[in-house]
């Protein structure tokens, strides 16, 4: 397979966003991420690829200390972010993931109104003011491609829309926080393939504000939107590179197996 | 107490207990004897509210709604001459079943055992869902079972060794003394028995099961509704607070209602530490109060050699009130669970 590739210019020089050191990721005993390290640059999609179960969720989850949330889990090595180590003692983990923001597998919006899942994040960071918070509402739904769709029932119950527009929600909700790097984890695995390529779409101009880190089972979408893939098996990072690097040139041998589908 | 397994055995197993619900089993063997049984439920709680009402028939037409608006609780003069006669029933002379005194402490310490018990039910289920690894839940699990388990004797005997002379000695005079001046605060220490030391026994015993219904009910929710909070920057308790409980609502009130409809019936321990009152409302939260459950059982005796019956029967109309309102809440709270697990 020779996926098409987005005309990005891989020369350009982009300051490193994220810089992974030696991160180990466990689970009591299990040993579920080995020693991974990866630099994603600014402003571009790096696409983290392998087969299921090989720590793709593991790994992006240990970018926002989400780890942190599940019992038993435990992270080592380091995470920069600007330079700064996310996992330093004296770090708080919530600022982190203000500025690091997540959207997950399945569409997971709160039961409440679209409004109200959109201002979310503002009104727990103590925005008050409708004005602002109706300003915030429709800039985040515009980015997300939704506010033509949503902004005649801003006060319905979001679980009221489709898949794909609660999907599209959940990034509105992330993006109205204002982070700085956005982690998608398979956002489009449980969608039809029109909800799909409108997330695709959107992950294209997402870049040009944000850094996006997103889990994909296909590499077809990895390759139409990202401009760096990683591949991981079994626990461990194998292989980063620029994606046409990765799908056309694959210096390991397993990357070149995976790709060419000799994986599940 | 009774075992948990009828009310929390999860959201699954809660489902299958509805009776007559059009559950995808209905057409099988086992949804058909489901059913069945079901339906026998039903009969016998139909049944025992007509014999109840049948049996306490008499009473109802010679108390009246004195039985509940009335303080005074007098099975009248057994050895005097006459009788008296209300609505056509005869009593012993001067013969009086107002059952406010008991409503009223049925009502409240059952209400001050939820203020105790919510607050903490609520969090020890939060954590047990959110904070303890895997490998702790079993046990945690196994544990609430078992305090599930413990015989009320046992809740009561240690209210009244360790609890009722602990506030006697000191909570109470404590409270009056420093915080009077809130009312239903202030006013007489008293010996330790009575609403408040009832109140705390009836919420450590609600404890269990309050805890269980909580814990199903935040596991029926999907985690991904905590863990979207927090990535979107909130701390944890922003996230229970705003996320978390807010979309088990209706469900978190369907586990209150089933634990106050626990602790409205509850006898033995309250009987042991509730102070036996009759005929006086509780002043403040210290004074001895009587719970309609527990005054059937200590009233039985005396209502016995009550040789119209009235006085039997009115015990039997208490209870029939009981069951009343046990049934409306307990209705309300299986309701309120079960739309919360539609609603995911
Ligand atoms: N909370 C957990 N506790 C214990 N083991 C876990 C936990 N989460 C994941 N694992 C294990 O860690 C390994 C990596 O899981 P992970 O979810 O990161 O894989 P993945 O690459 O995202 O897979 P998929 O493509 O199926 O989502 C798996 O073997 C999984 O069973
Ligand atoms: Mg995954």
């Amino acid at each position: 397979m020779i996926p098409t590739m987005s005309p990005v210019d891989m020369r350009e020089e982009r300051a490193e966003k994220l810089i992974v050191q030696n991160v180990d990721v466990f689970y009591g005993q299990f040993h579920a991420m080995k020693k991974a390290s990866l630099g994603v640059a600014e402003h571009c999609v790096m696409a983290l690829i392998g087969p299921s179960g090989c720590g793709k969720s593991t790994f992006l989850r240990a970018l926002n200390r989400m780890h942190d949330l599940t019992p038993g889990a435990r992270v080592e090595g380091e995470v920069l972010l600007d330079g700064e180590n996310i996992y330093a003692p004296e770090v708080d983990p919530v600022s982190i993931r203000h500025r690091i923001g997540m959207v997950f597998q399945r569409p997971n919006p709160f039961p409440k109104t679209v409004f109200e899942n959109v201002v979310y994040g503002p009104r727990i960071h103590g925005e008050k003011r409708r004005e602002y918070l109706l300003e915030v509402a429709e800039r985040s739904l515009r980015s997300a491609a939704l506010w033509d769709e949503v902004k005649d029932r801003l006060d319905r119950p979001a679980l009221q829309l489709s898949g794909g527009q609660q999907q599209r929600l959940c990034i509105a909700r992330c993006l109205a926080v204002d982070p700085e790097v956005i982690l998608m984890d398979e956002p489009a695995s449980a969608l039809d393939p029109i909800a799909t390529s409108k997330i695709e779409d959107l992950i294209e101009d997402l870049k040009r504000e944000y850094t996006v880190v997103i889990v994909t089972h296909s590499m077809q979408q990895a390759a139409r939107i990202s401009d760096h893939t990683t591949f991981f098996l079994s626990g461990e990072l194998i292989e980063s590179g620029t994606t046409s690097d990765i799908f056309t040139k694959p210096k390991d041998k397993r990357t070149e197996d995976y790709i060419t589908g000799r994986y599940g | 107490m009774a075992s948990l397994t009828p009310t929390v055995g999860g959201s699954r197993a809660r489902r299958a207990a509805v009776p007559f619900s059009q559950s995808p089993a209905s057409g099988t063997l086992a949804g058909v004897l489901t059913s069945i049984a079901a339906g026998i439920c039903l009969l016998l709680v139909v049944l025992m509210l007509l014999f109840l009402l049948w049996y306490t028939w008499p009473a109802i037409r010679y108390n009246g709604l004195s039985i509940l608006s009335d303080i005074t609780w007098n099975i009248g003069n057994q050895y005097g001459t006459g009788s008296s006669i209300h609505n056509g029933v005869a009593a012993e002379p001067g013969a009086e079943f107002g059952g406010l005194v008991f409503l009223v402490g049925t009502l409240l310490s059952a209400l001050l055992a939820m203020v105790f018990a919510v607050p903490l039910a609520l969090g020890v289920a939060l954590t047990i869902v959110y904070r303890l690894p895997e490998r702790l839940r079993l046990p945690t699990n196994a544990l609430i079972e078992l305090m599930a388990g413990i015989p009320s004797v046992v809740y009561g005997l240690w209210g009244t060794i360790v609890l009722v002379p602990w506030v006697g000695n000191h909570v109470a005079p404590f409270v009056t003394h420093h915080f009077g001046f809130i009312p239903f605060l202030g006013g007489d220490a008293g010996s330790g028995n009575g609403l408040f030391a009832a109140a705390i026994v009836l919420a450590i015993m609600v404890m269990p099961i309050m805890v269980a219904t909580v814990r199903d009910v935040l596991l029926a929710q999907p985690k991904s509704i905590y863990e979207a909070s927090m990535a979107l920057g909130s701390t944890s308790w922003q996230a229970v607070t705003h996320a978390v409980l807010p979309s088990v609502r209706t469900g978190i009130v369907g586990a209150i209602l089933v634990a106050f409809g626990r602790a409205l019936g509850e006898t033995m321990a309250v009987l042991m530490v509730a102070g036996n009152a009759i005929n006086i409302l509780p002043q403040n939260i210290f004074s001895p109060i009587n719970t309609i459950a527990a005054v059937v059982v200590s009233q039985l005796e005396s209502a016995v050699s009550d040789a119209s019956g009235v006085a039997q029967r009115s015990l039997a109309e208490l209870a029939l009130v009981l069951f009343v309102i046990s049934l409306a809440v307990n209705t309300i709270a299986r309701v309120a669970i079960r739309g919360q697990d539609r609603s995911h």
